[in-house]
């Protein structure tokens, strides 16, 4: 796995971004300020959060399709927790969280233990947390939270958001879990051939137990800074989530058949979705137009990624 | 005996069904095949022999339409033909079996030897009258009545899916049959099976094109052999002009002394035991014991539960009942880290899919198994893994590029280096091969042998898993024979003939069916 073979698809991507980012930048004088792009970086948090934790779900060969209805979940269970429980703001933090982390390790569970693929033990997991957090909810949502808790989603910390502090930092380590680490070996070794990987002494399940839940630990903290950000709770938060962050992730040249990808892949992919996002919508071009264009987007950075892959192995 | 004709006569040529003249085909600028020549009459097995790497795949795929020939000619009865696509090659009349079989496990026997060519009936519906009615006589003549034409492929052996391959071919009208290593996943009693198929298809004037790297059908089966060496046409040869170790220095460029290696040193301790272990209904109440220094050979039919019970040893599938000791302590074997943390290696008989993960490169493949000891603080020592692939490519005569080379781009023998490298690198004390050199060619085979012995004069104790019982026997300083589950029989070196192995595999195998 030498460097120059791993950077192929991300060299690409990171020329793709930048042009992008010219581009944009022509078409609206407004896009390419220290403001707008801060601003971005503070609205891609969540989803990025969750993208860190998908790169390492996909590289397995798996996939994470309830990690928006953790989020949702997560959130919800704040609130109660903290108005109609009546606990301490922090505390009701700290367990909301620790509910997310544990629905996560319930995905891991069910696939690990029961060998229910994936996919359809997270499309269960979907329905199950958001109707969760449906009914938990009652449809009401929480507001009037204190002041400081607003600080996770709209504070700064030496001029830069809050949050892309902690996304900077929670890129850092899984780059480094994932290209540096046994564990990271082992998880590309589970997604490229999980039997050879187990007759080689790997803890195939352990691995992939600690990845669903780090994917439900990732969700909830995203939970916990999306509430912060927008000043209230409600049921339906994170719907769809999982599909931006999928789209990140595969954009970023992970193989959806698992054994290949990278953090740094699934990071410049993240940001080139939303300085599309941001940039068209600048640019006066409707919603639906800039859904088609990442869409094409998508298509066209797989088909290049693909044409890579046939020279590499020919 | 047929008489040996030189292939110059253009009349000759007439007859053949296939001949190749001066044929070269490069990948990257590498010659794989350069200027061979190849033909085959009229019911004749014309063995094509040589190491891995040796051309012998190029050349069966240049004559199946899979590649292009750069230079030279293909010429059927005589004319010259080009094959553009497999299809064209099918048309006339040369059909591949192959060595991974192609089938769909999903569509019945007669669906898939029909497959492409479905008989139709006046409204363009498949004939399914037609259809089952042709396959049954298909499978009559191959000596197969006894395959159910309505099952699903998935449910049967690889012995059955085989004579679905050739029925297949049949149904082609094939002129010229490619055998790719027919036998080399094959149980014994199938090998026999397919063996009086050859020699019925032969009768039929079928030309069969035999690749084998096992001796003893080829001397059984074929009236011509051509070996192939690094590319280039060795010889062409009638088998009566021919002996087996001529054949294997013809194919290796050198002779090989003596093809198993003698022992070394004496026993030691008892390192591994055994006692009443059980796994559900595969393995059952098996109870050995392992020396240091001691190859013990295990052998039996497959699905005697040989490998069930390597897998139970190395946790794959934990026991269920018994006691397995180590160095006389009891110990528990749940999983595979379990069982290498106490020193147990596996080399495991399915390469592809257990040994090796293909697309990573050959440090990544040795690094799988001993991360720990390659690990300093949180993170992998890049530098060591790379160290680490060096000596073992080294030390094994792995013939890779380098240490980043994927090994699936890597010949057979080399890939099971790999495998060895790998799990030697672990500094095991027990060394479990699950057929070390199934689909390995001869001097890879060699090298490994001698590799086992040098171990084993090293003190390591080895427990070898092997179909091939002149293996078996040349290799095992003890022999155990395994059926149903159970050891049937035990022998050690100088009792251990092919005549009373056999005996008791196969008497032990009618008592298992009666009881």
């Amino acid at each position: 796995m030498t460097a120059a073979k791993l950077f192929r698809h991300e060299t690409i991507l990171a020329i793709l971004t930048v042009i992008a980012m010219i581009v944009l930048a022509s078409l609206s004088d407004k896009f390419f300020t220290v403001d707008n792009l801060l601003n971005q970086g503070r609205l891609m948090a969540e989803v990025g959060l969750i993208s860190l934790a998908m790169t390492f779900v996909i590289v397995t060969g798996g996939i994470d399709l309830s990690v928006g209805s953790i989020l949702g979940l997560t959130a919800i269970l704040l609130g109660v927790f903290w108005k109609n429980l009546g606990l301490p703001l922090p505390a009701a933090i700290v367990l909301a969280m620790a509910c997310g982390t544990f629905a996560g390790w319930v995905n891991g569970l069910i696939i690990t233990r029961f060998n229910v693929p994936p996919l359809i033990a997270t499309l269960a997991t979907l329905a199950l947390y958001r109707g969760l957090a449906e009914g938990i909810s009652e449809a009401r949502s929480v507001r009037g939270y204190p002041e400081w808790f607003f600080f996770f989603g709209q504070g700064e910390v030496l001029g830069v958001p809050f949050q892309l502090w902690v996304l900077g930092f929670a890129t850092l380590v899984a780059a480094v879990i994932l290209g540096l680490t046994p564990f990271g070996r082992a998880t590309y070794a589970i997604g490229a051939n999980e039997v050879a990987a187990r007759f080689s002494g790997i803890r195939v399940n352990a691995t992939k137990l600690w990845i669903y839940t780090a994917a439900g630990f990732c969700s909830a903290l995203a939970a916990v800074i999306f509430v912060s950000r927008v000043t209230t709770t409600r049921s339906d938060m994170g719907t769809g989530l999982e599909l931006d962050a999928i789209t990140a992730v595969v954009l970023g040249g992970t193989s959806i058949f698992g054994g290949r990808g990278t953090i740094i892949g699934t990071a410049l992919g993240l940001i080139l979705i939303q300085a599309l996002k941001n940039g068209l919508a600048l640019s006066g071009v409707k919603g639906d137009g800039t859904i088609v264009v990442i869409g094409l987007v998508l298509i066209g950075a797989i088909l290049v990624g693909a044409l890579f892959d046939k020279n590499r192995g020919g | 005996m047929r008489t040996e004709q030189i292939g110059d006569a253009t009349a000759a040529d007439a007859a053949l069904p296939i001949a190749l003249r001066s044929i070269s085909k490069s990948f990257a600028g590498i010659k794989v095949v350069s200027d061979v020549s190849f033909d085959m009459r009229p019911g004749e097995v014309h063995a094509l022999m040589g190491e891995n790497g040796a051309g012998k795949s190029t050349l069966i795929k240049v004559m199946a339409g899979l590649y292009q020939p750069d230079e030279g000619q293909i010429l059927v009865n005589g004319a010259p033909i080009r094959f553009p696509s497999p299809k064209d090659a099918h048309a006339a009349g040369i059909a591949t079996v192959h060595q991974e079989l192609l089938l769909f496990p999903e569509l019945t026997v007669a669906e898939n030897i029909f497959l492409g060519q479905t008989p139709k009936t006046a409204l363009g519906t498949i004939d399914w009258t037609t259809m089952r009615r042709r396959a049954r006589e298909l499978l009559d003549e191959l000596d197969s009545g006894d395959l159910d034409i309505d099952q699903k492929v998935a449910h049967l052996s690889v012995g059955n899916r085989q004579r679905i391959e050739i029925a297949r071919a049949l149904a082609q009208d094939a002129r010229v049959l490619i055998m790719d290593e027919p036998t080399a996943a094959l149980a014994e009693h199938d090998v026999q099976r397919l063996m009086s198929i050859v020699r019925n298809l032969r009768k039929r004037g079928v030309a069969i094109v035999y690749v084998s790297h096992r001796m003893p059908e080829i001397f059984a089966l074929a009236d011509r052999v051509t070996v192939l060496r690094d590319g280039h046409l060795v010889a062409t040869k009638p088998i009566s002009e021919v002996d087996e170790p001529t054949l294997v220095s013809m194919m290796v460029g050198r002779a090989i002394d003596r093809l198993y290696p003698a022992k070394q040193g004496t026993d030691g301790d008892v390192i591994l035991e055994l006692d009443g272990v059980s796994h559900r209904g595969v393995v059952r109440d098996i109870s050995f014991r392992l020396r240091r220094g001691e190859i013990l050979g295990l052998a039996g039919l497959v699905g005697s539960g040989r490998t069930e019970t390597a897998l139970t040893i190395f946790g794959i599938t934990p026991a269920t009942k018994g006691q397995i000791l180590i160095d006389c302590q009891p110990v528990t074997i749940t999983s595979p880290e379990a069982a290498r943390d106490l020193g147990i290696a596996y080399i495991p008989e399915d390469r592809a899919n257990q040994g090796l993960i293909r697309p990573q490169s050959v440090e990544d493949n040795i690094a799988l198994a001993n991360l720990k000891r390659l690990t300093r603080g949180i993170f992998v020592d890049a530098v060591r893994v790379t160290a680490e692939a060096r000596s073992a490519i080294q030390r094994f005569g792995i013939r890779a590029r380098g240490p980043e080379q994927p090994v699936r781009q890597l010949s057979g023998g080399n890939q099971q280096k790999v495998v060895l490298g790998k799990w030697l690198a672990t500094n095991p004390r027990i060394l479990i091969m699950d057929e070390p050199t199934r689909g390995i060619d001869v001097g890879a085979k060699a090298e490994i042998h001698q590799l086992m012995r040098k171990l084993a004069g090293e003190g390591m104790a080895i427990l070898m898993i092997s179909s091939e019982l002149p293996e078996v026997l040349g290799m095992s300083d003890r022999v155990l024979v395994m059926n149903g589950g159970r050891i049937v029989g035990e022998f050690d070196k100088d009792h251990a003939t092919a005549e009373a192995v056999g005996t008791v595999m196969t008497r032990s195998m009618t008592r298992e069916d009666a009881a």
